[in-house]
């Protein structure tokens, strides 16, 4: 069956990348309580960082990458400032769906902004790298193996931290408890400010892994930040390892249904999972059915 | 009859009176063109409402909803030649089908769940009938797809109103949409003020007294994402029949923003937000068009500042100054008193 | 020659706050001198837990004052009273229901990036609380009610703090759980730790407590020693139920 080696590449860069994406909205979830529909945005933000300053201000591609970091941390950090703490304060009891419509809001602002500088046609990503490697008459391209990499290299930095470092343990008690963590002398506000930083961070280098195989354009981040929305619910809310798997395992799904029915299936295919999913499991695959909320 | 009725009621009549005025004040066929496309937006955004604001339901579906209508009229009189007016009641009646179908599987859960697979679904319907590519029927030496591709739908039927109207047709066409969307306004004063109105309350204000009731949460929402989805879809139809044409850019995520942010600046859960958002939101549009390439950014910014800064829309904000003006008024000291910890005199 | 060492550990003055528009503290005033352990009992519903909420910041003060070692603590937001020196141990627990006791204990120590000082206390926590040692690395969630509790003084325990504020430890446990947990208290007494300590039933607090307040509807009604509640009969009928 010669489909299983361009099947699970293909589903395992995608996974990855969804795992990615996933991670830092789960993230923001399990913190905050907080759908954050500017995810996407971040993504494409960051994609767009590191084009200008790899391609307009000559910057060698390292520096590309902590530019798309640092461009989605700010935006982050912007978006929990001026969006989600101001509204939690107002209306604690809708900021469930309130929030959901201002990030709506600041998506559209910030997708348009894009527009207006970059224009909307499509470009390319200078970051990516040509050529394949040969696995035994099977061609894996340079690519997809630096994502995979990458990937899953930033989700294991990113659980050491939040199981070996004192802030990452405070992002996860925080989580878990505010209440509780308030009583330890947590500064829970500072917390959750920290937290959209690092999703910002982990979604704007995850934008340039994905404009690094598609194109850059302003809705680069619409497709991935919906998956990443779906792995979530399937996984289970806030449950960060859940999100994961069901990433890469909704990916190399939705890859073979690519492969067998048509590219255009994918997308129903997922979507058809998830129903089935949640009608068995409301919480999701592995779920607490518990969010916390701001 | 209730003060809050009698409130309702001069409004509609006042809102009336200015739409049927208007023709005869204004004799651009731009400006009743773009008045009319607000009204359309205006009623799905009225339906919106309806369930987010009175039902807690956020659906991002709703114009998927509006674009089943539109293309189901489209279709039935494209594929079995019925003339609009008996194909827009039953595109409405398949659009509160399909809503029943997705309701049932989406609203089982809360707020964020029900919001990301509405919104999955419209995605859905649009990826499947833009990249649909198979040849369904051949229309002389054109290949059409089942829905339309990315063309649509164009010219399947009339309204009837050219013939009759001939110039006038679109001030025709514009009535059309004033009584549709004043039947809209009525419909949905009538659920939020009758028992379903009163079911909802119940479940926000003692969820388990209403429960114990009887009332099911999940039931009463189903039933609110149907009956909204009729007046949705019925838009949809005659939307279809106005421009004589429908296409998947109806179902685009703009279009949704745009509704939102109407019942969002208007005042999410009023009655009439829909309507003064509806209003402000097309007029600021117009503004913009000087501006031109600004609109969809303005168009966020004011989606996001509003719920930051009232979120309550203009509506609440008129509510929050009126109350204040009251209570100046009024100074009563035994609930100040009580708010403060004072025991009184 | 009023020195600010001879101001009360904690004191409370005038206390006023609740939920929403009602009001469930209606003027409660107490003070804790060093090393005393004073107890708030009553019937459930009016105001206990409040109380301690109100001083360690978790609530809003909507009149009076609270301060600790003669500062204003009220009016600051929870995680600066903390830092000011509150220990709450709270009904309920709060544990941080994903994390193993090891990492609730840590959590306890955040505030102190002394890590010799936070390792010596952590093996104080564990010699007063021997079960907890074997426990380290299991999840909160799946302890049993006696040892959730045991986790949670040990959490307060590993905050450097000069008042501890201990909610309904007997809430939930069976009676010989109650009194290993109490066993507990008493020895941190005997240390010299300075307690607020909110119970609904007097008679397991009359060995340890200095003072008894009673508490019902926003307001104390009866404040004096223990003993002396003990045998009028009259209010332990009318408010705690015989």
């Amino acid at each position: 069956m010669e489909i299983i080696g361009p099947v699970l590449v293909s589903g395992i860069t995608t996974g990855a990348l969804y795992a990615l994406a996933t991670l830092g909205l789960s993230l923001v979830w399990g913190s905050l309580g907080m759908l954050n529909m500017a995810h996407g945005t971040l993504l494409t933000l960051g994609g767009y960082a590191a084009f200008t300053a790899a391609s307009q201000l000559g910057l060698p591609v390292p520096l590309a990458v902590l530019a798309a970091a640092a461009v989605g941390g700010v935006i982050g950090a912007l978006i929990f400032m001026l969006v989600a703490y101001p509204l939690s304060r107002r209306s604690p009891e809708t900021f469930e769906t309130t929030i959901m419509i201002a990030t709506f809001g600041v998506a559209l602002t910030l997708e348009n902004a894009v527009l207006r500088l970059y224009g909307g046609q499509p470009l390319g990503q200078p970051l990516s790298v040509g050529g394949a490697i040969n696995l035994g008459g099977f061609a894996l391209p340079w690519q997809n193996l630096i994502i995979m990499v990458s990937a899953i290299a930033l989700m294991g930095a990113t659980a050491l931290f939040l199981t070996r470092t004192k802030a990452g343990r405070a992002i996860r008690a925080t989580a878990q408890n505010p209440d509780a963590a308030k009583l330890m002398g947590v500064p829970v506000a500072r917390v959750y400010l920290q937290v959209l930083i690092l999703s910002g961070m982990l979604a704007g280098v995850c934008g340039v892994l994905v404009s690094s195989i598609t194109q850059l354009s302003p809705s680069l981040g619409a497709d991935p930040m919906l998956k990443a929305f779906i792995m979530c619910v399937v996984a289970g809310l806030g449950n960060l390892p859940g999100a994961i798997i069901t990433s890469f395992g909704l990916a190399i799904v939705e890859a073979l249904v690519q492969f067998l029915a048509g590219a255009r299936w994918g997308f129903p295919a997922l979507l058809a999972i998830v129903i089935l999913v949640l009608i068995r499991r409301p919480g999701g695959l592995f779920g607490r059915v518990e969010v916390r909320r701001l | 009859m209730k003060r809050e009725d009698l409130a309702h009621l001069l409004i509609g009549l006042v809102a009336l009176a200015a739409a049927v005025a208007l023709p005869f004040y204004v004799d651009s066929r731009y400006v009743i063109g773009q008045v009319t496309l607000g009204l359309f937006y205006a009623i799905v955004a009225s339906q919106w409402n309806l369930l987010f604001g009175f039902s807690g339901v956020f659906s991002l579906a709703q114009t998927a909803l509006f674009g089943f209508g539109g293309y189901a009229t489209a279709m039935l009189c494209f594929y079995f030649g019925l003339n609009v007016w008996i194909a827009m009641p039953l595109a409405a009646i398949a659009t509160v089908l399909f809503s029943l179908v997705i309701g049932a599987a989406c609203l089982r859960l809360s707020g964020a769940y029900t919001a990301l697979l509405t919104l999955a679904v419209a995605q859905v319907m649009y990826l499947l009938i833009v990249t649909d590519t198979d040849c369904f029927v051949m229309v002389g030496t054109q290949c059409r797809q089942l829905t339309g591709g990315a063309v649509g739908f164009a010219r399947f039927g009339d309204l009837g109103t050219r013939a009759m109207f001939k110039a006038k047709f679109l001030v025709a066409d514009y009535a059309l949409v004033v009584a549709l969307f004043a039947i809209t306004m009525v419909f949905t004063w009538a659920i939020i003020r009758g028992p379903i109105g009163l079911a909802f309350r119940a479940l926000r204000d003692n969820p388990g007294c209403a429960m114990a009731r009887g009332i099911s949460r999940f039931q009463m929402q189903l039933l609110v994402f149907g009956l909204s989805a009729f007046f949705t879809g019925l838009a949809g139809g005659l939307y279809a029949a106005h421009f004589n044409a429908i296409g998947p850019g109806v179902l685009s995520f703009s279009q949704l923003f745009f509704i939102i942010a109407m019942v969002v600046v208007g005042g999410i859960g009023r009655l009439w937000g829909p309507l003064v958002g509806a209003i402000v939101l097309v007029a600021a549009d117009e503004a913009m068009r000087e501006i031109g390439e600004f609109r969809s950014l303005g168009l966020g910014i004011i989606i996001a500042a509003v719920m930051v800064l009232m979120p309550n829309g203009l509506i609440g904000l008129f509510e929050s100054i009126w109350d204040r003006l009251r209570r100046l008024r009024s100074r009563s000291p035994a609930i100040t008193a009580e708010i403060s910890g004072d025991t009184p005199a | 020659m009023a020195e600010p060492s001879n101001a009360p550990c904690l004191a409370v003055n005038g206390l006023v706050t609740g939920y929403d528009a009602r009001n469930v503290l209606t003027g409660v005033s107490l003070s804790l001198d060093p090393g005393e352990l004073v107890t708030v009992v009553g019937p459930n519903g009016h105001g206990k837990s409040t109380l301690l909420r109100a001083i360690s910041g978790l609530l809003p003060v909507r009149k009076g004052s609270i301060s600790l070692n003669g500062r204003v603590i009220s009016g600051k937001p929870a995680h600066r009273v903390a830092a000011d020196g509150v220990i709450h141990v709270p009904q309920g627990d709060l544990l941080f229901a994903g994390m193993s006791v090891l990492e609730n204990l840590q959590m306890g120590a955040y505030l102190d990036s002394d890590q010799a000082a936070v390792a010596r206390r952590l093996d104080e926590v564990f010699t007063l609380l021997p079960k907890l040692a074997e426990r380290r690395p299991q999840i909160a969630a799946s302890l049993s009610g006696g040892e959730r509790r045991m986790v949670g003084i040990g959490r307060g325990l590993m905050m450097k703090g000069s008042a501890m504020l201990i909610d309904e430890p007997s809430l939930g446990l069976a009676p010989i759980i109650i009194e290993q947990i109490y066993e507990v208290i008493a020895r941190l007494k005997a240390s010299g730790r300075t307690i607020l300590l909110v119970e609904e039933n007097p008679a397991r607090v009359a060995d340890i407590a200095d003072r008894i307040h009673l508490l019902d509807n926003g307001a104390f009604v009866w404040s004096g020693e223990p003993a002396v509640l003990l045998q009028r009969d009259e209010l332990l009928a009318t408010y705690l139920g015989g």
